[in-house]
């Protein structure tokens, strides 16, 4: 038989028995909805929960340090970035030394007026920044001696001198807060730390020491990377050494970095990086042992809420085969006939099997437009009903959190499915089928 | 085919058929030991009362069932061995069908129904359902094309299944009381359209009766009784078609 007069065949045994097929298609189309709709809601959810995580840090950040009590071979030194080049999905790596001093003030503005009593002076590799996932908010980054960045919130830690004690400073956590206790409208500060230069003032054992610096940009905030980046200074490594130079008199460390950072090229590989390191003796920390936990709770979750829908779609699977065992009893003489016309065996076995597979694509396609509306509608009324909102209730968005997602690939996933629970559940009604012999088509009522 | 013109030698032959069913613990035996040749173009009538076997040897004839022993050969083709397969691919080219209860598919039409043969042999619709057309026209139809099998009368429907079997133009046409549900003048105009076809194309009949009148269409008349073929003998006083 020809392609096309199968399919021909198939929709009109579809067709003539309108209601049967009806409430057939019906039960796909519900499991089919249910199956979108639930991993949509764990999709939203793992959506949700990546967006707080991502808010407390760079996710892909390794943060190596010398073990505890280690002082033997494993050192954070230049040779450990040597090595570091070779490991693969490493995708860029900063050293990163702080500054220890008794007693540190930043001096701003004219006459003396804005002084900060204390701050943590961290010296990285600069120009790595960018690669490491540094956002920054204004400026650039340093390119000259002297150059340096400023954290996000540094500009909190000064005191404006003009104005009467306990009135000089501003309190950044006075305004609201959102759901993850950040400051969403934090009063402006008496000054900004990039329009000027500024003396750094260290008091040592030798004396004073004072160094003129020129913030050129300042860092978005990000603990993952370290309390610099909100209320500390960046500045370049080479600067960072004739500073201690001075400092310490000459008198070196043992150790070159207080710490190295690594950024990992994607989330995935964060763990074997880690591991990578710990065997190389190193003590690694990073945002892994959150969000593993976190994950692995969330795809539970979403297991759960698919193995929910998967249910009743099996349960449609189950109404296919008996709408197919239903319509082959009844045309069980009908199949004889055909066969006694000279129908070939296969040409029975696709015929019942397309029609099983048709009911499924059909309940799947239906099932896929109204759970694709129903998630609309779901993410429209958790952002408020609103014509503004439908754009993003469809796509999402940097700022929205949607309660529903559904990517393309889960609708696909559920027509595919979808059809082979029809093919499925219409493999033994079509064996049936094809077993019936050409005698039926004789037999006398 | 022993090097003898195959136009000569039978297009029916059966060797020492028999078949047996299990019912519970026994064995019953419809058909004994059959021999039986039929010539092309010859209309074969078995004829015999209800039990005599006459049902069972159509079967085995049209390859329904396999036999217990011995075989049917048509056209020289061993068709008690074949596969399933083989024998769908045999029906659509060698054999056609004419059942008492008609037994048109129901949701297809005079012409759909037709062409269903084609269909299962893989010809376009265009063609195949032209050819029906064709076929119809000629069984007094043609106002009938497109109706459903419900919406024609008995002897209407047995014209569409007489049409059905033998748009493929098979070698054998195999049918069992054709006429069986129909009254006296509608038989007259199968049984008269059945003879037509065979004799205008040469096809070989084989009709199943216990109608003792309906034998009289037959050149040969094969009468069963308890499986057993207990006279085989040429029709002397054939009716013609026309005579009716």
């Amino acid at each position: 038989m020809k392609r096309k007069d199968l399919l021909r065949v198939c929709l009109q045994n579809l067709t003539r028995r309108k209601s049967r097929t009806f409430l057939t298609v019906l039960g796909v189309l519900i499991g089919c909805c249910s199956i979108v709709i639930m991993v949509s809601l764990g999709i939203g959810m793992k959506e949700a929960q990546d967006k707080t995580l991502a808010e407390m840090g760079d996710l892909t950040i390794i943060t190596v340090s010398a073990p505890q009590g280690g002082r033997g071979k494993v050192k954070l030194d230049d040779a450990l970035l040597r090595r570091l080049k070779g490991i693969p999905g490493i995708a860029a790596f900063t050293p990163k030394r702080s500054l220890e001093v008794e007693s540190i003030s930043l001096v701003a503005g004219t006459g003396r007026r804005y002084i900060a009593d204390w701050t943590s002076v961290v010296g990285v590799d600069t120009g790595a920044l960018e690669q490491m996932g540094y956002h920054l908010t204004e400026g650039t980054l340093p390119k000259h001696d002297n150059e340096v960045l400023v954290g996000q919130y540094l500009a909190y830690s000064f005191k404006d001198t003009l104005r009467p004690e306990g009135h000089n400073m501003i309190d950044r956590w006075a305004g609201n807060f959102d759901d993850n206790g950040k400051p969403i409208d934090p009063p402006p500060p008496f000054f900004d730390p990039l329009k000027g230069p500024m003396t750094m003032e260290i008091e040592t054992q030798n004396g004073k020491i004072t160094l003129p610096i020129t913030p050129v940009g300042a860092v978005k905030e990000d603990y993952s990377k370290g309390s610099e980046t909100s209320e500390g200074i960046m500045l370049n490594m080479a600067d960072l050494r004739k500073l201690m130079e001075k400092t310490q008199g000459g008198r070196k460390k043992a150790t070159a970095y207080d710490s190295v950072m690594v950024k990992v090229k994607s989330i995935d590989q964060v763990e074997s990086v880690e591991r990578e390191l710990k065997t190389m003796g190193y003590a690694t920390e990073s945002m892994e042992s959150i969000r593993r936990p976190m994950e692995k709770e969330a795809r539970q979750k979403q297991l759960m809420l698919g193995g929910l829908g998967a249910i009743s779609l099996f349960v449609a699977a189950l109404g296919i085969t008996n709408t197919m065992i239903m319509s082959i009893s009844e045309r069980t003489r009908e199949i004889g006939v055909m066969k006694s016309l000279g129908c070939y065996v296969t040409d029975i076995r696709i015929m019942f099997l397309s029609e099983a597979g048709a009911i499924g694509l059909i309940g799947g396609l239906i099932g896929c437009v109204i759970s694709f509306v129903a998630s609309v509608v779901i993410n429209l009324v958790s952002l408020g009903p609103s014509v503004e909102h439908l754009l993003p209730a469809i796509l999402g968005g940097e700022e929205v959190t949607r309660v529903s997602v559904i990517p393309p690939w889960l609708l696909l996933f559920a027509i595919v499915f979808s059809v082979f629970i029809g093919l499925g559940s219409g493999y033994y009604p079509a064996n049936k089928a094809v077993r019936i012999p050409a005698l039926e088509a004789i037999k006398t009522e | 085919m022993n090097g003898s013109d195959p136009r000569s030698r039978p297009i029916i032959e059966v060797k020492d058929l028999r078949k047996e069913y299990p019912i519970g613990d026994e064995t019953v035996v419809a058909l004994k030991r059959i021999n039986l040749n039929v010539s092309r173009g010859e209309i074969c009538c078995i004829f015999g009362t209800s039990g005599s076997g006459k049902s069972t040897l159509l079967n085995q004839l049209a390859g329904m069932e396999k036999p217990t022993r011995g075989e049917v050969r048509i056209g020289g083709v061993p068709i008690s061995r074949l596969s399933e397969n083989q024998l769908a691919a045999f029906r659509q080219r060698h054999l056609g069908f004419v059942f008492q209860s008609y037994n048109l598919l129901p949701n297809l039409t005079a012409t759909e129904n037709v062409a269903l043969p084609l269909m299962f042999r893989g010809v376009p619709k265009a063609q195949r359902e032209a050819a029906a057309r064709k076929l119809l026209t000629r069984v007094g139809l043609a106002h009938r094309l497109d109706h459903f099998p419900r919406q024609m009368s008995g002897g209407q429907q047995q014209r569409v299944g007489i049409a059905r079997a033998f748009i493929a133009r098979p070698d054998v046409v195999f049918a069992d009381e054709p006429t069986g549900n129909l009254d006296s003048k509608t038989t007259v105009e199968i049984m008269n359209m059945i003879c037509t076809f065979a004799r205008d194309f040469h096809q070989t009949i084989i009709l199943v009766t216990h109608d003792p009148e309906m034998a009289a269409y037959a050149h040969r008349i094969v009468t069963l009784i308890d499986g057993e073929i207990v006279r085989n003998e040429i029709n002397q006083k054939e009716r013609s078609p026309h005579e009716a």
